[in-house]
């Protein structure tokens, strides 16, 4: 008898103990400010307030505050990833999913309604700022393009999407870089291209826009070590670091970016942020990350010449090659600001003009103002 | 406060069972009522308040009603003591609803009707928050009233062991519906033995993981395929036994919760669920989903308005009443009157074709091949219809409106095509899921457990009067508890990983 209450007794014993060591643990181990797989400021400690315990909220924002810095959190999540893919066999977690290597995230279903809303926005900016100016536009193919469909995973039709764009964009000359690119071309771990993979694309944007004979091939190929892309914190699984690349050479060494919303002017390359701690993604290194407007200056092009790119994210990586063939470029990316104040900002007379969306920004068009 | 959440799990159910074990006796009631409050107040400190009055109000009215019970005071009495808290229930879970559809039929658009009332400032009469756990509080307090009134058990004479009683934490929110009569000695004594504690320890793990593993994933699933539940057949009936299967254990893991953590606190509590989804017949299916809801209306309505001991016009109100009662009980919508009254005509239906399979079953006492025959295919057609039944009447009780339900029920069988490269997609990601649930809603694993448990004589080892342990008892029980730590270790990982969390019995 004795023997059996004490086995009843380690059990319980154990439980409790189990409880109390993660609450001791939470709170003496040191609390990060920021999560750098997750790319986002952990939750700071709430303030206790009347009117927060009045409502709740405080104990809403407790819990979102423990639930963020709680004991092995990143294990833990791990634990979970392994435990839907491996024991329950869910093709995904968190809707990221992994085909030999690749992380990509699940974009589905299609929404041709935002596609069209897109393709509205870009005909009214068209109408409004620059009506006789020379208008090209590309989607970028998202990683999806080449591993869903393929591997049994939902995917948008990326054929409807392209008539459904050309259909509307009638003044504008389409360019399809479907082609130019393979799976290879983009970072395992994140939604992007690899700046030293997308010659090809360079080339057919080259082609069709006419600056060809500006194209440079001659960079240096310099590395960034340990690059871990967005994908890699969302799905919570042990993928490996990879290298990043960004070419450089005297042209793009030499150009300039100046932010419109900080008014500072800083290299092309920012290398500088990766001294900072908190940086969340190493390839903001590529023009600084998201920023609503900014304009590259390139005092050693070979050719006169102004484009403006309405863009997202790919082009960070894409702009700083087409340098040497127009002298001023501007990236207006109208996810941070709203397309009615854009003539306080941008001049667009004598420019042509480039939109460059991947799938996932025109799926989900609202975001664009 | 949420059974599945951090602040519960890793700080306030340590604190509590530690001070809880650590009191005298005669302090544990009032460490647990305390508690209970902060536990509620945790999420809704206005409405504690609420609760107390109305605990109060109970007390000081029961020990009046229990004096002069056979006077006409009496009466007058016991009928106020019942209509407080139904009043309350009416006020916070049924105005609103009733207030706009008045509205809708005079033909008025309002959404809103802002009223300011002492204490709880300002009130929108058209959309008033229920406070959580209303439903299965009230139930106890009129449980509780009319038992002292009937006189199957005495008033409590301590405002603290009623009040512990009512604001008991593991079963206040989200049930079971905890009868005071079953409860009233262990307020006064009791005492936690190790083996219940241990045993409370893993019935509480298990719910979590019903709730957080199985209710929670399934939970991502409906919301993912909600709105493509009419791309094919096969989504449509994953949709609905999704849903099922997400109610299920939502509400049978928190029971679980509830009973382990009730045993750990030295309180025995009714079962409430016993694998409903392997029913035969829908009879059996409410005797085996959500029993201490149906004992309740069964001693408290049922049976007061005179059961089945009646003739058939009147044994037919009455089926109508209580299963129009259990639905509304459930929330204030047409759906949830919709889905009442679906069970109660098709429990009529089963009870009046009761005598037909009496009849049956008598045939198959030949044992030929063909009654033999004739018994599987009734007894496969039987669990079956049971089955349809049940996954139809959660698409009712889940939609938003009913025009959604009858949308989802179509689906079934008027999607366009059976099958799609969509749904192939959705079904064979949720697989496991789904293969899990399934086989988690019977009883296959509790007998396995049994029988290895029978096989190492771990029971034996747990009973008081057990002499010896072998090894490999001592094995099983440790197995048990890298059992109990896994799971915990799992639903803490989705529990960080994750946001999506909501308890769905919380609006009843």
């Amino acid at each position: 008898m004795k023997q059996s209450k004490l086995i009843n007794r380690i059990f319980v014993g154990l439980f409790l103990v189990f409880l109390c060591v993660m609450a001791v643990l939470f709170l003496v181990l040191p609390k990060a400010e920021y999560s750098t797989v997750e790319r986002r400021r952990l939750e700071d400690a709430p303030k206790i307030t009347w009117a927060g315990i009045r409502d709740a909220s405080y104990m809403d924002d407790l819990e979102a505050y423990l639930l963020d810095h709680f004991p092995f959190r990143e294990q833990l999540r791990s634990l979970k990833a392994f435990f839907a893919y491996d024991v329950l066999g869910q093709k995904e977690n968190n809707d990221i999913y992994v085909v030999d290597g690749h992380a990509a995230k699940l974009e589905y279903p299609m929404s041709e309604s935002s596609i069209l809303k897109a393709a509205d926005k870009m005909k009214a900016l068209q109408e409004k700022y620059f009506p006789d100016a020379k208008v090209y536009y590309a989607v970028v193919p998202d990683k999806n393009y080449f591993l869903a469909e393929a591997n049994g995973y939902p995917s948008l039709d990326y054929e409807k999407l392209e008539t459904l764009m050309q259909e509307k964009l009638t003044d504008m000359e389409y360019i399809s870089i479907w082609d130019t690119l393979t799976i290879e071309d983009y970072y395992t771990t994140d939604t992007h291209w690899r700046q030293e993979r997308i010659g090809k694309t360079v080339e057919r944007l080259a082609e069709q826009m006419g600056f060809s004979e500006y194209v440079m091939t001659e960079f240096e190929q310099k590395e960034i070590k340990d690059f871990y892309g967005v994908y890699y914190g969302q799905s919570a699984l042990p993928l490996p670091s990879e290298s990043m690349y960004y070419l450089t050479n005297d042209v793009i060494e030499q150009a300039t970016q100046f932010n419109v919303e900080t008014n500072q002017t800083k290299p092309v390359y920012e290398l500088d942020l990766l001294e900072d701690e908190t940086l969340m993604d190493k390839y903001n290194i590529y023009l600084g990350g998201a920023v609503a407007i900014q304009t590259i200056t390139s005092p050693l092009a070979e050719r006169e010449g102004r484009l403006i790119i309405f863009r997202d994210s790919f082009t960070s990586s894409l702009a700083p090659l087409l340098l040497n063939a127009y002298s001023e470029i501007i990236l207006i990316d109208t996810r941070y600001v709203s397309s009615g104040f854009l003539g306080n900002y941008v001049d667009f007379t004598d420019a042509e003009v480039l939109f460059l969306y991947n799938p996932l920004v025109l799926n989900n068009s609202t975001m664009l103002k | 406060m949420l059974f599945s959440s951090i602040t519960f799990l890793y700080f306030f159910l340590p604190v509590v069972l530690l001070l809880y074990g650590v009191v005298p006796k005669q302090a544990k009631n009032f460490i647990l009522c305390i508690a209970s409050c902060l536990f509620y107040a945790w999420g809704e400190p206005i409405y504690l308040f609420l609760m107390l009055i109305q605990i109060v109000i109970a007390y000081g009215l029961t020990q009046i009603m229990e004096k002069k019970r056979d006077t006409k005071a009496g009466k007058v009495i016991f009928i106020l003591a019942v209509l407080i808290p139904f009043a309350s229930l009416f006020f916070f879970k049924y105005f609103s609803f009733l207030f706009r559809e008045l509205l809708g039929i005079a033909g008025s658009s309002m959404k809103t009707l802002v009223v300011d009332v002492p204490f709880l400032g300002k009130l929108d009469l058209l959309n008033i928050v229920l406070p959580v756990g209303i439903s299965f509080y009230t139930f106890q307090l009129v449980s509780y009233i009319v038992d002292v009134w009937r006189g199957e058990t005495a008033a409590q004479k301590s405002l603290l062991k009623l009040a512990t009683y009512i604001t008991m934490f593991p079963q206040l929110i989200a049930g079971p519906i905890v009868r005071y009569k079953g409860t009233d000695k262990a307020l006064d004594d009791r005492e936690t033995h190790v083996k219940d504690y241990a045993d409370g320890i893993v019935r509480f793990a298990i719910g979590l993981g019903k709730k957080v593993l199985i209710a929670n994933t399934l939970g991502d699933f409906v919301q993912e395929i909600s709105g493509m539940s009419g791309n094919s057949i096969a989504l449509a009936w994953a949709y609905a036994l999704a849903v099922t299967m997400q109610i299920y254990f939502d509400f049978s893991g928190y029971s679980d919760m509830a009973i382990g953590l009730g045993a750990m606190l030295g309180f025995t509590f009714p079962e409430n669920f016993n694998y409903p989804l392997i029913s035969g017949s829908l009879t059996e299916f409410w005797r085996r989903w959500h029993m201490t809801l149906g004992s309740w209306f069964r001693d408290y309505v049922y049976i007061p308005l005179g059961g089945n001991r009646v003739g058939i016009v009147k044994w037919i109100r009455n089926i109508l009443i209580v299963w129009m009662l259990t639905g509304i009980w459930h929330g204030a919508g047409w759906n949830f009157v919709v889905w009442g009254l679906f069970f109660g005509v098709l429990l009529m239906v089963e009870k009046l074709g009761a005598g037909i399979h009496e009849n049956k079953d008598d045939l198959t006492q030949k044992k030929s091949f063909a009654s033999v025959l004739w018994k599987g295919i009734m007894c496969c057609g039987r669990h079956v219809y049971v089955l349809v039944a049940v996954l139809i009447s959660f698409l009712i009780f889940n939609g938003m409106t009913m025009e959604e339900s009858w949308q989802d029920i179509q689906n079934l069988v008027c999607a366009p095509i059976w099958m799609d490269e969509l749904s192939v997609y959705m079904l064979r990601n949720r697989a496991g899921i789904l293969l899990v649930a399934i086989v988690g809603a019977t009883p296959l694993p509790k007998r396995l457990w049994e029988k290895l448990t029978l096989r190492f004589g771990t029971e034996a080892m747990c009973e008081v009067d057990s002499k010896t342990v072998t090894m490999s008892m001592i094995v099983f029980r440790m197995i048990q508890i890298i059992m109990v730590a896994i799971l915990l270790l799992l639903c803490t990982a989705y529990l960080v990983d994750g946001s999506f969390n909501p308890f769905l019995y919380f609006r009843f």
